[in-house]
């Protein structure tokens, strides 16, 4: 176009020249030159407005004319526009012609001429340029205000995508300006010393209130800018598209795309117009817009539905035929009636589009997964019969229409639901039983399955079992069990029964499920086999049976480990020797028992095989329990015989023994192992799971040794957890042990007799003085209940008189003040003179000793013996003499006590010296005299707790008393 | 953004609350000390930014450096805290009143610059508040002594006060009103001191005693029911 443009201006230019030389050569200006030219500004669509007139023609002529327009930047000779402009001239008419600058026209001063020339035919020889008019100069800078600076162009609106130029005009040239775009320094180029452009390319839409570009100064205190508007591009309507559901009114539809809208621009606006009717309506949505259609029959529309923002408009077309856009309402009123078991009528009502319009209904019925489809063709109601439904379902249908004769659209579907009535169950219930003889009972458990909905056929009520004693054909029993049970426990004899089982809902009974149990469970000892599980559940297999079954069933237990086993049975044919049983409850590292019944013809289970297995084999998450024994130098004995293989995750195939010591070295039996710590074992495998000992040999003495024993499976073996430590003991030390013990044995019996002889020896060569406060007798006294019974110490008693011989000062003193180094003697005399009477016999009674005194501890009656120093015994007489007499005086003295016979008895008084009784030495033997009863009176001398002092101590002599005294 | 509208939002709810008790009964609060109370919460609401000036920066892409600096008030544009703090109670109320009125105005002109209906609503709440807030101070008017000499009547109604000259430059309206709304909040927060200072001084005047404006407003409010509906609404009583 350009080109074009260019080569057309260098033609005409070179038609103008010669023209130009042709009217100088004769001289004669054109007398349709352009006149009155003015121009006028748009700033804010930065446009140029040209006006001007063309003079000297004639009333009512036409001339056709070009006029060529030339346009200058800054100074007239920067030509930046040339442009022909070709129109037909009339009489007194003013002419326009309008130019966009690129630029914002304040940012430079601009020149305008223009020159005209006739192209018209008519007047061939008038075809050449006139003179240029003079340039007219437009310069918008001298009409700014008096700030220092400006910026151009003010609110301009563009699309995104644009190519946009901006300029800053300053009043002065030493203003340093600086540029921004939403804060970001822009660069430009300098047009004049005080004017700058800047070019924006491809403008981006930023938000709805525009861009800001501003301006400051170097001082930045003044600011100045403008908003430029960046609008989106306006996009052709998708989609658009009319359709009608009653034929009185079209709704028009379509995509609007995206929203130009701007501060400074609304958004597009729609119209919508038809070009047949000639009808145009401007549309309230954005994306919809109805359309009366026209009372008289017209068919045919073409819409053309147009997009207009303030930069572009957009259109599109769509032509179409009414009845070919029928778009009918959703149908009505759906209604079922004679609904039975399987049957149901279904009906409809639609709404009416014309008087000739068949409507095509599609009608759908959803039910248990089942779809089934109907066409009909419908013109006021519709209606349609289903068969074969199932009892008790509820379905779901739902219609929809549309046109038959031009098909546009389905209208919306109308959905309704519908349950069918119920029918008798169809299926006998699946029933498997569980025997176990309890004190000579049977004790049934019936286990059956609830009917499936598709079996059940309605909601089951109550199941009927017949018990029918086969034994005895005449005796029958029905017991009625409410539904949702699944079991019931039976209390049988050992008689065959029959049991038949039904199930029943509102409406019927299911046909029975027949098994016979007896007494025996039929549970023969068959071997159990191993299988293995697989994802899916476990594959079992089993020989067929060469009598006549009626088929087979598996059954298991579902939570084996659980108090509750939760019997699981699956029932197969009797051409099936296989199936795969799989249940959503088998756990990996769980054994499930798997037995399997034949079914007889006579309906009698009977067990045929077991299999055992793991869904999932896991390895051993536990060691068992190991105790250790029979520890020796050279071998020690581990043991683990509470531990059950039945219970863990997976097969136990045996046991490893680790064994780690401080040598490393591994006897035959054993293999080096490495643990996952890296440390160097010797391992040990016993290959059968049912032993659980083992001997550890070929040990060393006095070391220290680590064992674990952990169960191997096919999967793996358990955990390498902490190992038992143990030290051997000493080689020598059982030698010695049995040894050395009998050496001790043998000493000690030694030392025993060694010790036994001495005390015999000593016994017959020096035996110890008795101890009367030791003596045996005391507790023999205690033992006859007398606690008042004591010995009597010396210094708590009063003495009733105290003679005192061999007085050397004439000085009667006390008991209590006698010294010991004199050699003192005491006699005891008793105050009252009263005895029992004349005779041999003297009763010596002291009644010193009262019932207080007897009380207190400081007085007990305890009965001493007499007891003599060795080395004064030695001297008086022979030991056994005196022993004699003395156990003799002793023991007729406990020989005389009545125990317990009066409060007050006497004990054979002990005149002690201070010092104690040890060294009381008798001083006269016993005498023996017949009958006596007294006491044998020990007269202490004080002295003899020291050697004797001087020579009359070979004279003294324990003097009794005087028996002139004694005996009156 | 949902935050943001929290921030914008929950100020005026609260203002709306404060200003149930007054103008939405149709009555004054004749407590002094309450009704000043209730003056200062609302100053300290109005003057904060998130209310109109956060929310017009960011819808009209000022919040930029080298923009932001110039979104400052112009001197002159509003009555400066000395200025407002050297008027006596009376003077003070009646400049408010008056320049409470301009702002409804501005903000109404500033109008067809918001193209969201969201800041279109956040301003719209704005100048209810001012409406309540205009309407406080006419009841604190009938509170304070000698209004009854002095009182002239004020024009709150946008389309009679004096209207700002609008350039057609939208970038310099639109700093303009930035420069407003600057302005704006920081008059309020004066405002808001001077009514603390009435607070803490209640005697500051004895020509204007809270005690006897209050003795007085009360026989006032009185009077000033009965007349109540001869009175043009928002415009404070002769």
């Amino acid at each position: 176009m350009a080109l074009f443009s260019v080569f057309q201006t260098t033609f005409l230019l070179a038609l103008l020249s010669l023209r130009t030389y042709q009217s100088e050569v004769l001289s004669e200006p054109l007398p349709w030159a352009p006149e009155s030219l003015r121009v006028f500004i748009n700033s804010t669509h930065q446009c140029l407005h040209l006006q001007w007139s063309v003079h000297n023609l004639a009333h009512h002529q036409e001339l056709k004319m070009v006029f060529q327009i030339e346009i200058s930047r800054i100074k007239t000779s920067n030509v930046i526009w040339v442009e022909n402009y070709s129109t037909t001239v009339k009489w007194n008419q003013v002419l326009h012609w309008s130019w966009e600058s690129k630029l914002p026209l304040e940012c430079a001063k601009h020149f305008i001429r223009m020159r005209s020339a006739v192209d018209d035919a008519k007047t061939p020889e008038q075809s050449f340029w006139s003179n240029w008019s003079s340039w007219e100069e437009v310069h918008v800078q001298n009409s700014l205000g008096h700030d220092p600076f400006f910026v151009f162009p003010k609110d301009k609106l563009v699309e995104e995508g644009s190519n946009v130029t901006i300029c800053y005009v300053s009043r002065s040239q030493q203003n340093n300006i600086s540029c921004y775009l939403e804060g970001v320094r822009m660069q430009g180029e300098q047009l004049e010393p005080n004017v700058s452009v800047f070019n924006l390319n491809h403008v981006a839409f930023i938000r709805e209130t525009g861009t800001n570009i501003y301006c400051k100064g170097d001082q930045g205190d003044s600011i100045k800018g403008i908003v430029l508007f960046v609008s989106k591009v306006l996009e052709e309507p998708k989609d658009f598209s009319c359709e009608t559901q009653d034929l009185t009114t079209l709704n028009c539809t379509w995509d609007p795309r995206s929203d130009t809208g701007l501060l400074k621009q609304l958004s597009q606006s729609y119209t919508l117009f038809e070009s047949f009717s000639g009808k145009k309506t401007l549309c309230k949505h954005k994306s919809w817009c109805s359309w009366e259609v026209a009372p008289e029959s017209q068919e045919m529309y073409n819409f053309t539905l147009t997009a207009e923002n303030y930069l572009r408009k957009r259109s599109v077309h769509l032509l179409f035929n009414l009845t070919h856009r029928v778009h009918p309402m959703a149908p009505f009123s759906v209604l079922f009636t004679d609904v039975s078991a399987t049957n149901a009528t279904m009906t409809w009502k639609v709404h009416t589009t014309g008087n000739y319009y068949t409507l095509l209904c599609q009608v759908e019925l959803y039910g248990e997964g089942e779809v089934i489809q109907r066409n009909v063709s419908v013109e006021v109601d519709g209606k349609q019969l289903f068969g074969g439904l199932k009892p008790d379902t509820e379905y779901r249908a739902q219609v929809r229409c549309a046109n038959a004769n031009h098909f546009w659209k389905w209208s919306e579907w109308t959905r309704q639901n519908f349950t069918t009535a119920e029918a008798a169950p169809s299926e006998a219930p699946d029933v498997w039983r569980n025997v176990k003889s309890v004190q000579g009972h049977s004790v049934v458990t019936l286990f059956w399955k609830p009917l499936s909905k598709l079996q059940a056929n309605g909601k089951i009520l109550f199941y009927n079992i017949v018990i029918e004693n086969l034994d005895r054909s005449s005796i029958s029993k029905l017991l009625s069990i409410p539904a949702p049970a699944n079991g019931t426990e039976l209390n049988l004899d050992q008689c065959l029964y029959q049991i038949h089982v039904t199930a029943n809902n509102s409406v019927g009974t299911s046909p029975a499920s027949v098994i016979i149990v007896s007494g025996d469970p039929g549970n023969k000892e068959v071997e159990e086999e191993r299988v293995k599980g697989m994802e899916d559940g476990f594959s079992l297999s089993w020989k067929p049976q060469p009598g006549n079954v009626t088929g087979y069933i598996v059954e298991w237990c579902d939570h084996p480990r659980g108090p509750l086993c939760d019997l699981q049975w699956k029932s197969v044919g009797p051409t099936t020797t296989s199936t795969v049983v799989s249940s959503d409850a088998f756990r990996p590292g769980v054994q499930y028992n798997f037995r399997i019944y034949g079914i007889s013809t006579e309906r009698v289970p009977y067990l045929l095989e077991k299999k055992t297995g793991y869904s999932q084999e896991l390895a051993p998450s536990d060691n068992p329990q190991v105790v250790m024994s029979n520890l020796t130098s050279r071998s020690f004995t581990l043991s683990w015989k509470d531990y059950s293989i039945e219970s863990q995750p997976s097969f136990i195939q045996g046991y490893h023994v680790y064994l780690k010591s401080k040598a490393g070295q591994c006897h035959s039996g054993s293999e080096k192992a490495v643990l996952s710590d890296d440390a160097v074992c010797c391992k040990y495998r016993i290959d059968n799971p049912k032993q659980k000992t083992f001997v550890v040999e070929n040990l060393q003495p006095e070391s220290f040794y680590e064992f674990l024993v952990t169960p191997y499976t096919s999967v793996g073996e358990g955990p390498h957890g902490a190992f038992t430590k143990v030290t051997t003991p000493d080689e020598y030390s059982p030698i010695l042990i049995r040894i050395i013990l009998p050496m001790v044995f043998c000493i000690l019996l030694i030392m025993i007799i060694c010790y036994l002889k001495s005390q015999w020896m000593k016994e017959k060569c020096y035996p110890d003085i008795p101890d009367p406060y030791k003596s045996s007798v005391l507790s023999l006294i205690k033992s006859k209940e007398n606690p008042r019974l004591t010995i009597m110490s010396i210094k708590d008693c009063v003495p009733d008189s105290i003679e005192v011989l061999n007085k050397q000062e004439g000085t009667r003193k006390s008991l209590t003040e006698t010294e010991s180094s004199k050699a003192t003697y005491l006699y005891l005399l008793p105050t009252e003179k009263s005895y029992s009477g004349p005779g041999p016999c003297i009763c010596f009674e002291n009644f010193t000793y009262n019932q207080a005194a007897s009380d207190s501890a400081s007085c007990g009656h305890v009965p001493v013996a007499p007891v003599a120093p060795l080395s004064q015994l030695g001297l008086l007489t022979s030991p056994e003499n005196l022993l004699k007499a003395l156990e003799k005086n002793y023991m007729n003295s406990l020989g005389e006590i009545p125990a317990g016979e009066t409060n007050l008895n006497y004990v054979s008084q002990l005149a002690s010296a201070m010092s104690g009784d040890k060294f009381i030495l008798p001083t006269n033997p016993p005498e023996p005299a017949l009958c006596s009863e007294y006491k044998m009176q020990m007269a202490i001398p004080l002295g003899l707790a020291s050697p004797p002092s001087s020579g009359s101590s070979s004279l003294s002599s324990v003097t009794l008393l005087d028996e002139g005294e004694h005996y009156h | 953004m949902r935050a943001q509208l929290m921030r914008r939002t929950l100020p005026s709810l609260v203002l709306g609350l404060l200003f149930l008790s007054t103008p939405a009964m149709g009555s004054c609060l004749d407590k002094y000390q309450e009704l000043l109370g209730q003056l200062q919460k609302q100053a300290d609401i109005m003057q904060r930014t998130s209310l109109l000036l956060d929310p017009y920066i960011q819808s009209q892409g000022l919040d930029k450096d080298g923009l932001k600096e110039h979104c400052r008030e112009r001197p002159g544009a509003f009555p400066s805290r000395d200025a407002l703090q050297g008027l006596g109670r009376w003077e003070f109320l009646r400049t408010l009143d008056t320049t409470l009125g301009r702002v409804l105005h501005r903000l109404t002109a500033l109008q067809r610059d918001i193209p969201k209906a969201q800041d279109l609503e956040t301003l719209n709440r704005a100048k209810q508040n001012i409406r309540g807030f205009k309407n406080n101070i006419h009841c604190m008017a009938q509170l304070l002594p000698g209004s009854s000499e002095t009182t002239e009547p004020t024009p709150t109604d946008p389309g009679t006060s004096p209207s700002p000259t609008p350039t057609s430059d939208t970038f310099q309206r639109r700093l303009e009103g930035c420069r407003f709304l600057h302005g704006y909040h920081r008059f309020m927060h004066s405002v808001g001191q001077v009514f603390r200072e009435w607070g803490e001084s209640p005697s500051r005047s004895r020509r204007h005693s809270p005690h006897q404006g209050l003795w007085k407003g009360t026989r006032r409010m009185q009077l000033s029911r009965k007349n109540k509906r001869l009175l043009p609404r928002g415009q404070l009583p002769r």
